[in-house]
């Protein structure tokens, strides 16, 4: 066959020009085609799978390198951490977030899911990076819910009821793999709109959509639905994994979420985890209310009680409702008897971080203004700025606060995990 | 904003202006300058018509508007549009100045009087009109109050006869909806108040056939006078409108009115004699003075002119054997006898206008100059008869006109019979056409008498053979390129289909099974990778009910219907509208939909399938006239012997003009973007794709010009994830595409530091 024998030249001529690699790269396109269906060999599955031609890149004298995917990264968290003060305004205007989230993930298991321009398939990478997402947004939002819609056979069904542990949506979502049939937007927002209408109303209504899809088989007139979601505040959010559709775009515009498309994989990961912070807080919920909690007690060991989230005798564990006593499994949750919501401290703590977040740090180049002496050591960890061997000194940033110079590995930990700056916090303590 | 055009303030109506509209205005300005004729192709979607706009009246403020503006447009949707422009422009004017612009249409979209308006073509709409507002109605109803008469009309007479000079419209701009609104507010007919004001007006913007067709032109735009700046905007079928003006074709339904009508005409004069012979002594004496018109007529009676151009019409008197009513009649039996005898023909005939006048001269005994006084004796009957429903009189008019043409020009025309139509021939369909050949008999009035004539378009590639195909020389002509934050359109030439095998539309290759399959392969690789609607142009009617059947057959069609709806463009119009509608909310409610249609159709010209109504078109195979058309054969001939224009050359042009035409469809702005996918090995050719456009040429790149369908397949999702990204509108740096009014003072400075 055609693809297969193409296939096999580029490993005995490696080095060639980018239009070549194109070609190459086109070339796979078709051989990939071809072996829908029939099954491939191992040695040519490895070459098709792990895609190893990608890691390269082409320097000024054409010679091929590995991408130098550290800096890589690096550039990319300074962009996204920018955006994201910029976008969720500066330390200085403390704008309110919606830190109680009620999060709906549809995920599309249509038959475009299936397609296999991303590695194994998207359906796959959507699962894969799926459950890191849920992973790093209970991390982030410790007092929000989430629920999974699957789209299929042009219905939508309910993966797992809103709840706020990620192991039971992780394994309900890992379960549930196999893709067939049409999408349908509004039977995915019908639903979601049923289940979110009854929630709280302090609570922030969210839905992501994760779309391979390109078209939506309604059985009705969809743009009613987007206008129902509108009115009952749902923030609807789509990701798409091909190209830009319409209907997304309106509905995203219409209900103030955000619609991105994803290039490849990590970009989709990248565009994911810009849902795991909190949104800024809609203006009709900026009013500040007062919202009942309760902090329940960790039962006793040994002490056998019937769970009310489950309807079965357990031993030891769980929590005890303070106000009806009653028994549940997991925190946060709202008491089934009696409605209370049910938090513990140390998860309100860690949502306090996103009303405050660490200004992002100035970039600083590696030689500094003339006449000012830099640091030679991170503040932060105190490794040395300058590489071993007269390497090129690796990127430095301070903070704007307390003038601090951090490296960039600091950096990310800072903002990304502590949410605290090391320089501003011990200036505070010295000075009291 | 305002900016500096090499010494001229020009006022813009928006905040920042992009490099290629400052581009073309210089240009323009310099053809106003030089007060010669210019050609001027910018892409669609870089706002031509703003630019266009506020040059020329910026020019005319500064020239204290010592002259017009005539824009001509195809069509009432873009009249309205190119009105609301300049509504804006308006508001961004000096405030001393007192601008009028009006638009002009035909009474059947002008009209407020409900009676009239409830006539549904166009001809019976001004039938309508007439019979309610023509002179020896209103005589009549001066008289009797019985009769009825149209209050718009009488109300607006009134309030002109004050005095010739009275402005009854007070500056500003009216679009059409706006003379019909202040029509019906003051009482006034919005369409004579038009036809009044058009003489005072500054802008006047019509369409073509107020300037081309000499029927019309004779009665709209004489009183134009010569430093008027004529614009013809979407002007790539320029060539094809001029030709039109001037063609007849007449069936054999034409002659059998005729014969009805001139019956009647008999029994109207029978009748007349009878009662009133007065009259139509009256018009014979008027008639031996060598008057073929009664003085100076009121302006309702005024009806369409001589076909003829003004100079070539015969100042002279009436010959003596048609003055008389019955025996001119007799003549037009004759002439229509003759007609119908020659439309008994068997096989296709083409003759040339002075053989065939010859012919007529011994066959029916009616002299060269019998024919060519036809149409003016007939109007000059007409009026004597005072027939108001000149709806029912088009067909004798339509074997006048024939007569007239027929006998005035001997060459760039010819006359074709066929006896039925070549692709279905067992259908018998006589048709005696007069064509004509030469583009530039109809437009050489304009040229001569206007100083300035604009034309533009977003595609006139190649640029120079419209000066020769309309014999004119331009003293600018230039073709500019869109300048684009990225690259947001992405035409790429398919060549094989997956399998490795050519695609082609060539005549021996259509029916071939795989390629028609490798073209269904194509719609249904895309239909899956491309969201929302898709738009295929095909070469025709018959190719595309062949192919979509076939596809049919094959299960090809089920398939793409399984991603994307399936509409398809008929000669219908009714049906057609209604497909387009609902092709739009399939596009918008997220179905996806693919629309199937043909170039040079309705569609094709008019259309516009911008944002997600139309992210890829795919044009399948090269739309090439078809050559066994012996009109066409016979212009080509035309061609080669009068202009040295190659066929072969004409052919492809007019092709790739289509093709362009088509594809141009998917994008009209530059926040928008889209895929134009020409599916045919034919387009590979150098001497094919260098007559498309720049802007679409400078996007093609050398490695889309050779694909299969997969690597097409690999682009799209490629482009489509890249497109989808979020940008930055105004561009930055060198590639600055949206300029503020400083950016614009800095460029004009550079400009003069490297001068």
């Amino acid at each position: 066959m055609y693809g297969a024998g193409v296939a096999f030249q580029p490993t005995s001529s490696a080095g060639g020009s980018s239009k070549e690699k194109k070609r190459r790269d086109e070339d796979d396109e078709e051989e990939e085609d071809d072996n829908e269906g029939k099954g491939t060999d191992a040695w040519e599955r490895a070459y098709a799978d792990e895609r190893s031609w990608e890691d390269l890149q082409e320097d000024e004298s054409g010679l091929l390198r590995p991408i130098d995917t550290k800096t890589l990264v690096h550039a990319q968290y300074r962009k996204r951490l920018l955006l994201r003060s910029s976008t969720g305004g500066s330390v200085a205007s403390r704008i309110q977030k919606g830190l109680i989230r009620y999060f709906y993930i549809v995920i599309d298991l249509s038959r475009a899911a299936s397609e296999t321009d991303y590695r194994p398939s998207r359906m796959a990478v959507v699962a894969k990076q799926a459950e890191a997402f849920i992973r790093e947004f209970f991390d982030q939002n410790p007092l929000s819910h989430v629920g999974l819609v699957t789209m299929k056979d042009g219905l939508a069904h309910r993966l797992t009821e809103i709840g706020g542990s990620p192991e039971a949506q992780i394994k309900a979502l890992m379960g549930k793999l196999e893709c067939c049939g049409e999408a349908s937007l509004q039977n995915a927002l019908e639903l979601v709109h049923g289940y979110l209408s009854q929630i709280p109303s302090y609570g922030h209504r969210e839905v992501l959509i994760l779309s391979s899809a390109l078209t939506t088989c309604d059985p009705g007139d969809v743009m009613e639905t987007v206008q129902r979601c509108k009115r009952a505040k749902i923030r609807c959010s789509v990701i798409g994994l091909s190209a830009e559709v319409f209907i997304c775009k309106h509905l995203c515009e219409e209900t103030g979420g955000t619609y991105t498309v994803a290039l490849n994989e990590s970009h989709f990961k990248e565009l994911l985890l810009e849902h795991a912070p909190p949104p800024p807080a809609i203006a009709e919920y900026a009013a500040a209310n007062l919202i009942k909690m309760g902090f329940p007690q960790r039962g006793a060991e040994g002490v056998v009680s019937i769970c009310s989230c489950h309807k079965e005798a357990k031993v030891g564990g769980g929590y005890t409702c303070p106000r009806c006593k009653v028994r549940v499994c997991e925190l946060p949750t709202e008491c089934r008897t009696c409605g209370l919501t049910l938090v513990s401290s140390p998860h309100l703590a860690r949502s306090y971080h996103h009303l405050f977040p660490v200004a992002p740090f100035d970039e600083v180049s590696p030689h500094g203004r003339p006449g000012q002496r830099l640091p030679t050591t991170c503040f932060g960890c105190q490794q040395s700025f300058v590489g071993q061997g007269g390497a090129q000194p690796s990127l430095r940033t301070s903070c704007p606060k307390c003038n601090q110079f951090f490296c960039i590995d600091c950096d990310i930990y800072i903002h990304e995990s502590l949410h605290n700056c090391p320089g501003c916090e011990s200036q505070h303590n010295s000075s009291v | 904003m305002k900016l500096e055009v090499e010494g001229l303030t020009v006022y813009f109506p928006y905040e920042s202006i992009y490099p290629e509209q400052v581009e073309y205005m210089r240009e323009l300005k310099r053809a106003l300058d030089a007060g010669g004729h210019a050609l001027l192709e910018m892409p669609t979607g870089t706002g031509k018509t703003a630019a266009l706009l506020s040059l020329i009246v910026s020019y005319s403020i500064h020239k204290s508007f010592k002259f017009k503006l005539l824009y001509c447009t195809r069509t009432v949707h873009e009249m309205e549009k190119t009105l609301a422009e300049l509504r804006l422009l308006a508001s961004h004017l000096p405030t001393p100045t007192s601008l009028l612009a009006l638009g002009l249409s035909s009474r059947k979209n002008l009209c407020v009087n409900p009676h009239v308006l409830s006539a549904q073509s166009r001809d019976s709409v001004d039938a309508a009109c007439r019979r309610l507002t023509a002179s020896w109605v209103r005589s009549l109803a001066h008289d009797n109050p019985q009769v009825p008469t149209c209050p718009f009309f009488e109300s607006y007479d009134r309030a002109a006869s004050a005095g010739p000079d009275t402005l009854l419209l007070p500056p500003g701009v009216y679009t059409l909806g706006d003379l019909r609104s202040f029509g019906r507010s003051k009482g006034w007919c919005p369409y004579f108040l038009a036809r009044q004001m058009i003489r005072y007006a500054n802008v006047v913007v019509y369409s073509y056939q107020y300037l081309l067709d000499p029927k019309v032109a004779t009665i709209i735009s004489k009183e134009m006078q010569k430093e008027c700046v004529v614009v013809f905007d979407e002007a790539h079928n320029i060539d094809n409108v001029c030709i039109e003006a001037l063609s007849v074709s007449i069936r054999k339904q034409t002659l059998e009115g005729a014969t009805r009508n001139l019956t009647q005409m008999s029994q109207e004069i029978e009748r007349l004699k009878a009662t009133d012979a007065g009259r139509l002594r009256a018009e014979y004496n008027r008639l031996v003075d060598g008057l073929a018109q009664r003085g100076n007529l009121a302006i309702t009676d005024a009806w369409l002119g001589n076909p003829a151009l003004p100079d070539d019409i015969l100042k002279e008197a009436v010959p003596g054997n048609i003055r008389r009513a019955e025996h001119f009649l007799s003549v037009l039996r004759r002439l229509v006898q003759y007609l119908k005898s020659r439309l008994l023909t068997e096989k296709v005939e083409t003759e040339n206008p002075v053989n065939f006048c010859a012919a007529i001269n011994s066959q029916a005994g009616i002299d060269q100059k019998m024919l060519k006084f036809c149409y003016d004796r007939l109007h000059s009957l007409m009026l004597t008869l005072e027939i108001t429903n000149t709806d029912e009189f088009m067909h004798i008019q339509t074997v006048c006109d024939f007569a007239t043409l027929v006998s005035t020009y001997a060459r760039g025309f010819s006359i074709i019979i066929e006896p039925y139509d070549e692709r279905m021939p067992t259908i018998p369909d006589p048709v005696l056409q007069l064509s004509c050949h030469d583009a530039s008999l109809a437009i050489k009035p304009v040229f001569d008498r206007f100083q300035s004539v604009i034309i533009t378009s977003g595609t006139l590639s190649p640029i120079d053979l419209y000066p020769r195909l309309l014999n004119f020389s331009p003293v600018i002509s230039r073709s500019f390129t869109m300048s684009l934050t990225r690259d947001c359109i992405c035409p790429m030439v398919l060549t094989r289909g997956s399998d490795q095998l050519p695609v082609s539309t060539k005549f021996d290759m259509r029916s071939d099974p795989g390629v028609v399959r490798n073209y269904g392969r194509l719609l249904l690789e895309m239909v899956a990778a491309v969201p929302d609607g898709i738009v295929c142009f095909f070469v025709s009617y018959s190719y595309m009910d062949g192919i979509v059947n076939s596809w049919n057959e094959m299960g090809i069609l089920q398939d793409v219907m399984q991603h994307k709806l399936v509409f398809i463009e008929t000669q219908d119009v009714v049906e057609t509208t209604l497909a387009l509608d609902n092709y739009r909310k399939a596009c918008d409610c997220g179905r996806g939909a693919v629309f199937f249609s043909v170039a040079r159709g309705k569609v094709a010209e008019g259309i516009d399938f911008d944002r997600h109504y139309g992210r890829l078109v795919i044009m399948f195979g090269v739309p090439f006239q078809y050559t066994l058309s012996r009109i066409l054969l016979a212009r080509l001939e035309y061609l080669r012997e009068t202009f040295q224009i190659k066929e072969g050359d004409f052919l492809t042009f007019d092709a790739l003009r289509q093709a362009a035409q088509c594809v141009g469809r998917v994008i009209r702005s530059k926040a928008d973007y889209g895929m134009m996918i020409f599916a045919d090995k034919r387009y590979s050719r150098h001497d094919k794709r260098s007559k498309l456009p720049g802007w679409i040429l400078s996007h093609l790149h050398d490695a889309h010009l050779n694909l299969s369908t997969d690597m097409a397949l690999h682009i799209a999702r490629e482009f489509l994830r890249r497109m989808a990204q979020p940008y930055d509108k105004t561009g930055c740096g060198s590639k600055k595409t949206l300029l503020s009014e400083e950016d614009v003072m800095k460029m004009s400075e550079g400009a003069m530091d490297t001068y």
